[in-house]
């Protein structure tokens, strides 16, 4: 014992032995009978202690002495703002129904801070659910918060430490400083959230400080500006190499920057990357994503100087033609982008006339074949008595030929409007359904390849067939496919016919709109097959043509399919298959060949001069096998079902585009 | 009189504990053994009827903390706290037992009975307390999480710092650096002068 | 309705329900219920007082021959001088304001059929139950030579603190310097185990100081005695035990010290080896139950009371409590603190019956001190329960015990200020 305090500690007690035992048993005093017992600090349910809230800030809530030292002798801060809790929606807790590890005041052992917040939030929220006022609403949205939390990366187990998570509650919520919506502890926690998030990802902290985001929320404490949590959410964090992450982090851009975000995701690399082709241009690919500043900061990754760099990224050999190209361009913005503008007028005229002219051409014969029926006029199949002998009219290869070009435009339609339409949910479902978006640049880049190659092939046993017969190939002769005047004359008559002025003109070999339709794709393979290769062959194309014919090749390559899908599947259909005469369907481009009735009804004149020149038989073969039928029949059952749900797309995807 | 109506209201609701508790327990335990009462009861002969002790070498126990009773109880069962005769008699009784006797100390008014103090030193440790210890001892050392200073009788009182300063009872955490600084700001007084306050405190 | 009366009515419902049961409520039967305490010690006083605190409606009367209560632990310091006879003195009113009616009387029979008590003062008590806690009473004739008689006059026993310890220290305060001391302690059991040894030491420590050339020589029954190592390392340390200058030998029964015979006049007393004579002599007695019970026939065969040990109800008549010396609690000693301890069991045990429950197990402690000399106390305790099978109260493996050998002076010096408080402490819980 120390002497120091032996000997008077000795005497004292001495002093108080000898007092205390010459006084008997004197008067007891007792606590007031009104005071509580000990045990009234005690949950009689739980038997656990009770520890008031003003027994935790006896230490916490002394300003005085705000940090303490630890049992290692190291400083911790221990110093809690009572008045900020009081403040905050968790102002009515009781400290340990948070630090649920502290049973004892003072505290026995250092304890370990552990808060369960999502158990309560949890079990609070499936208490309240059902309650009639909306005290508890909020809770709905924090624990939708919660469930995304559980899957975002900071719950994951820390790596380097597996027994806690990457992030808890508690290391961005200040626990004590939780402020009810609209209030100014939400918007002084907005100002905060840089640093928050900084206190872990410092080096992205450090160049968000730099940026012109970091520098108007630090600086200007602008909480307009954008802190971490509105680019990459708040609780539904990912890896930002996650593509999950990537797309949020695009999509949240657009929350503040609107205008830039419609105009990007009308840009190719826009387009693809809303269907999960991340690793095509975003936002902070270009702008820089912490850092990011605006073009005239000669620091900045957006600067004149600096571009290309950018470009390189992904087109690692692209040259000063890409500084040309339009990232944001806006085909209606004629102001800005002129030429872009004209093209887009050029094809919308274009795609308006085609569709206007013939979608009238689709009505008016529908009317006329209608109006025939009603009066019991009109070619109708007496389907009791099938034709026993049949017009062979294609032969094998341009019935392959018809299949595989069919299937090929299809898919590419399908692949390519998703991009088009990259807003729908069905281009999402389609590019999820091929296997993602790099699967369906494959299929849609084969596809054009098959199309190209069967386009060109077709060119080429055409171009052999007319060497064969070029002495007697007569170039508007009956059975040509060029147009000629007849063909104008027709199609006046048509209309004739269509309003009742005058008969159903009697047609030759192939009628005015079987050339069309032959026709169309020589435009079309020009116009879809350049666009397509420019924007197939990027750093290729820019050795040669400035950087915005790829906003050009974009705009009329897409434009140029949307005519031709709604073409084929909606003129081209009914003209074969639709108009009641052949409806439900005309199986002749595969089986190849069509009842002489039929072909004495659509081509009159051929069948005539066949019939004259006594050649007929030579075309006249029997009735297809019943098997080669149904074959033929499902074909094309499948293609056109086909079509009309791509036309179905389409158009849906057409009237729901944003403005 | 009126205490007893009081206790025996209190022991209504200790009794549901109880009750809680041996239900839960019932599985096991068959046999419920002497209750929280009857073995508390046995404890008067040292520490006063129900706890409040009139011997001063005796620390009062009624109103005491039940998890600062189960501890040291406990701490004397494993010979952890230097002791005379409680490591003996502590041995006797298992966790479930020490707990009982907790809840019925625990529901127990203190009664304080005079003892002499020295008023001048009381005085100094008044300030002492507020400086060093009111923050775990609170309210100048009354029951609690901490134990019972206030009114304790001081014997007792010295008992346990010498036990503290020679190393014969492990210093709960922290005690011993405010101790130190009392001795340190107030030399070979802060004890007594701490005691004395307490002891003041009737 | 008499008292008389409502007894009858009580007998015949119980006589209809559940022959020789007190299964009723209170409540019940509208009256309060009546218990009897025959004897103001240790175990008497507990009993009241924490049958009242058990029980309220419970009327408790207390039937004591003093007036006032002087205790026997402690009283050894009266032989030192370091504490007075008055010091041990308490009367009964702390037991009045708990509502306890207090009779200084005696009682001379128990009827335990009519549940009927008879004092010698002519007083009669029914009762609902009756705890008798008469104490001891003495073996006379067990020494030849040694009675009543002499005892009050001569050579006190001092076994019951009174009159007696204080002609035992008058006695001591006038034996001539190198005086020689004879304590006679008996064969177990007795009351206070320790307490011979306990008071050779206080004499010595007396005559350590006053007649430092005294002797001080126990003549003990038996060959081994409660403490013993203890009370040696104390002796040794404080009396020069084991020296030729000793001022306290003990001489057990292998070493002759059983005595037969006392000569009064020369106070000499006769061993099976050889005689001794003392300037003081002073002889424990052996002991047995007191009066009451022999005259209650609470005694069976031997000197003491058999109980149920669960409730220390007499096994040989329903509704009377036998507590403290006179019951035969067997491993539990004679000691104040079993009393008290006991007394609290039995009170439970009457209010339970009274409410119509079980008793509940009983639990038991006893803690003793001894003080040897200055700043050197030891102790004894024990904690005890009911084994049922047999019937027996068992010490609990693993606790109690004696205080440690060697213990430091530190440790020694405080089992001196808690035997102190130890001694308020007991006092306050039985009287106050």
């Amino acid at each position: 014992m120390p002497r120091r305090i032996a000997i008077t500690g000795f005497v004292s007690l001495l002093a108080a032995l000898l007092c205390t035992s010459i006084v008997p048993v004197a008067v007891a005093t007792s606590t007031a009978p009104d005071e509580e017992l000990m045990i009234d600090h005690f949950d009689p349910e739980t038997g656990k202690r009770v520890i008031p809230n003003e027994r935790c800030l006896t230490c916490h809530g002394d300003a005085q002495q705000q940090t303490d030292v630890r049992d290692d002798g190291t400083p911790v801060q221990i110093f809690v703002h009572s008045k900020e809790i009081e403040a905050s929606v968790h102002g009515t807790q009781n400290c340990t129904s948070c630090h649920v590890t502290i049973d004892r005041v003072p505290h026995r052992k250092a304890p370990a801070v552990i808060v369960g917040c999502i158990e309560c939030h949890r079990e609070t929220w499936e208490q309240h659910k059902n309650d009639p006022d909306e005290k508890h609403a909020r809770l709905k949205v924090v624990n939708e918060q919660i469930g995304s939390y559980m899957l975002s990366v900071h719950a994951q187990p820390n790596k380097l430490d597996q027994s806690r998570t990457n992030a808890t509650c508690y290391d961005c919520h200040e626990g004590h400083n939780v402020g009810e919506l609209g209030s100014i502890q939400r918007a002084e926690a907005r100002l905060k959230n840089p640093e928050v998030c900084g206190r872990c990802h410092e080096a992205e902290f450090d160049e968000y400080r730099g940026s012109d985001h970091g520098k108007a929320v630090l600086e200007e404490k602008d909480s307009e500006s954008a802190v971490c949590s509105d680019c990459h959410t708040t609780h539904d964090i990912a890896s930002p190499e996650t593509d999950k992450a990537k797309l949020a982090i695009t999509k949240n851009c657009g929350d503040c920057h609107e205008e830039a975000q419609r105009t990007y995701f009308k840009s190719y690399h826009g387009q693809v990357h809303r269907l999960g082709y991340t690793d095509a241009a975003k936002c902070h690919d270009c702008h820089g994503g912490h850092s990011v500043k605006g073009e005239d900061d000669p620091t900045s990754e957006i600067h004149a100087d600096n571009r290309l760099e950018n470009c390189r990224n992904c087109h690692k050999d692209a040259n000063e033609n890409f500084l040309s190209f339009w990232p944001h361009g806006d085909a209606h913005d004629r102001e800005n982008y002129p030429g872009l503008w004209a093209f887009r007028v050029f094809m919308e005229i274009l795609i308006f006339s085609v569709m206007g002219f013939f979608w009238v051409h689709v009505i008016l014969w529908l009317y006329r074949e209608v109006m025939d029926r009603i009066q019991g006029k009109g070619f109708i199949e007496d389907l009791s008595q099938p034709d026993l002998v049949y017009f062979r009219r294609f032969p094998v290869v341009w019935r392959w030929i018809h299949f595989l070009f069919a299937i090929a435009t299809m898919t590419l339609i399908l692949t390519g409007t998703t991009l088009l339409f990259s807003h729908t949910a069905w281009a999402k479902a389609v590019v999820e359904f091929l296997g993602g978006i790099r699967m369906e640049g494959i299929i849609h880049r084969t596809a054009a390849i098959v199309w190209l190659g069967i386009f060109f092939a077709h060119l080429a046993i055409a171009t052999s067939n007319i060497w064969r017969k070029r002495k007697t190939f007569e170039w508007f002769g009956s059975t040509s496919l060029v147009p000629n005047m007849k063909d104008l004359q027709d199609l006046k008559n048509m209309f004739k016919w269509f309003l009742g002025r005058g008969p159903r003109p009697e047609f030759s070999h192939w009628t005015y709109w079987q050339k069309f339709d032959y026709w169309a794709p020589f435009w079309g393979a020009t116009v879809i097959g350049a666009s397509g290769l420019i924007l197939f062959m990027p750093d290729k194309t820019s050795l040669i043509l400035p950087g915005w014919t790829f906003n050009i090749a974009n705009l009329v390559h897409a434009e140029e399919a949307l005519l031709a899908a709604i073409f084929l599947n909606s003129v081209h259909f009914f003209n074969v298959h639709f108009r009641p005469e052949r409806f439900p369907m005309s199986t002749a481009i595969f089986t190849g060949v069509i009842p002489i009735d039929e072909f004495k009804h659509d081509h009159r004149l051929e069948y005539e001069r066949l019939v004259a020149s006594g050649e007929l038989e030579k075309h006249l073969v029997q009735r297809p096998s019943r098997r080669v039928s149904l074959a033929a029949s499902f074909i094309t059952t499948v293609l056109i079902m086909t079509g009309l749900t791509l036309l179905t797309l389409v158009l849906f995807g057409l009237i729901t585009l944003p403005s | 009189m009126e205490n007893m109506k009081r206790e025996k209201s209190i022991h209504k609701g200790v009794g549901h504990l109880l009750f809680a508790a041996l239900a839960l327990a019932l599985p096991v335990a068959v046999a419920a053994g002497p209750s929280g009462q009857a073995l508390s009861f046995t404890c008067a002969g040292c520490h006063g009827t129900d706890g409040s002790s009139v011997g001063p070498s005796m620390p009062a126990i009624a109103g005491m903390d039940p998890e600062v009773f189960v501890d040291a109880m406990q701490a004397y069962r494993q010979d952890e706290r230097n002791a005379t005769i409680m490591n003996r008699i502590a041995k006797a009784y298992t966790d479930e037992q020490l707990k009982e006797m907790a809840w019925f100390f625990a529901s127990q008014r203190l009664r304080l009975f005079p003892q002499t103090y020295d008023a001048a030193l009381a005085e100094q440790g008044a300030r002492l307390h507020d400086e060093y210890c009111e923050k775990c001892h609170e309210k100048g050392g009354q029951p609690g999480d901490a134990g019972t200073l206030a009114g304790q009788w001081m014997p007792y009182l010295h008992f346990t710092m010498e036990d503290f300063l020679n190393g014969k009872r492990t210093w709960p955490r922290k005690m011993k650096r405010k101790v130190d600084a009392a001795i340190e700001a107030s030399g070979d007084t802060a004890i007594p002068a701490l005691v004395n306050y307490y002891g003041s405190q009737q | 309705m008499t008292n008389l009366k409502r007894r009858t009515f009580i007998r015949a419902a119980g006589a209809a329900a559940a022959l020789g049961t007190l299964g009723f409520p209170s409540l019940v039967l509208g009256a309060a219920r009546r218990v009897v305490v025959v004897g103001g010690g240790v175990g008497g006083c507990t009993a009241a007082k924490y049958l009242r605190k058990l029980d309220p409606s419970i009327a408790v009367t207390l039937i004591e021959s003093k007036p006032a209560y002087t205790s026997c632990f402690m009283s050894n310091e009266v032989l030192s001088g370091e504490r007075t006879l008055q010091s041990l003195t308490f009367g009964y009113d702390g037991l009045r304001r708990h509502g306890i009616e207090v009779l200084q009387d005696t009682v001379v029979g128990i009827d335990p059929e009519r549940r009927w008590i008879q004092t010698a003062g002519g007083r009669g008590f029914d009762y609902d139950a009756c705890v008798v806690s008469p104490g001891i009473g003495f073996k006379w004739g067990a020494i030849e030579g040694y009675d009543e008689q002499v005892a009050n006059e001569a050579i006190p026993h001092a076994w019951n603190a009174g009159p007696q310890t204080q002609l035992l220290r008058n006695q001591i305060e006038s034996m001539p310097e190198g005086g020689h001391v004879i304590i006679v302690a008996p064969a177990d059991p007795f009351k206070c185990p320790p307490g011979p040894y306990e008071r050779a030491s206080q004499i010595a420590h007396y005559c350590k100081h006053h007649k430092p050339r005294a002797k001080i020589t126990i003549l003990d029954a038996k060959d081994a005695f409660s403490k013993q190592a203890l009370y040696i390392e104390g002796w040794t340390k404080l009396y020069g035990y084991g020296t030729d200058n000793s001022l306290i030998q003990w001489v057990g029964a292998a070493g002759g010290g059983a005595v037969e015979a006392l000569d009064p006049s020369t106070r000499t007393l006769t061993g099976l080896v050889e005689e001794f004579q003392g300037d003081v002599v002073n002889i424990i007695p052996p002991q047995k139950a007191g009066a009451i019970a022999f005259a209650a026939d609470l005694v069976d065969d031997g000197d003491w009371c058999p109980v149920d040990k669960r409730t220390f109800e007499s096994s040989r008549h329903k509704g009377i409590y036998v507590l403290g010396d006179a019951s035969s609690a067997a491993t539990m000693p004679k000691s104040a603190y079993a009393a008290n301890s006991q007394a609290k069991v039995a009170a439970a045990a009457i209010v339970a019956g009274f409410q119509g429950k079980a008793p509940d197990d009983p639990t038991f402690v006893n803690t003793c001190y001894s003080v040897v000399g200055e700043d050197f106390g030891i102790s004894v305790a024990a904690v005890y329960r009911l084994n049922a099978e047999t019937n027996t109260i068992e010490s609990i493996p693993g606790s109690g015990g004696v205080s440690p050998a060697n213990a430091s002076p530190e440790i020694r010096k405080r089992e001196v200020s808690y035997a102190h408080s130890w001694f308020k402490n007991v006092i306050n819980d039985m009287m106050e």
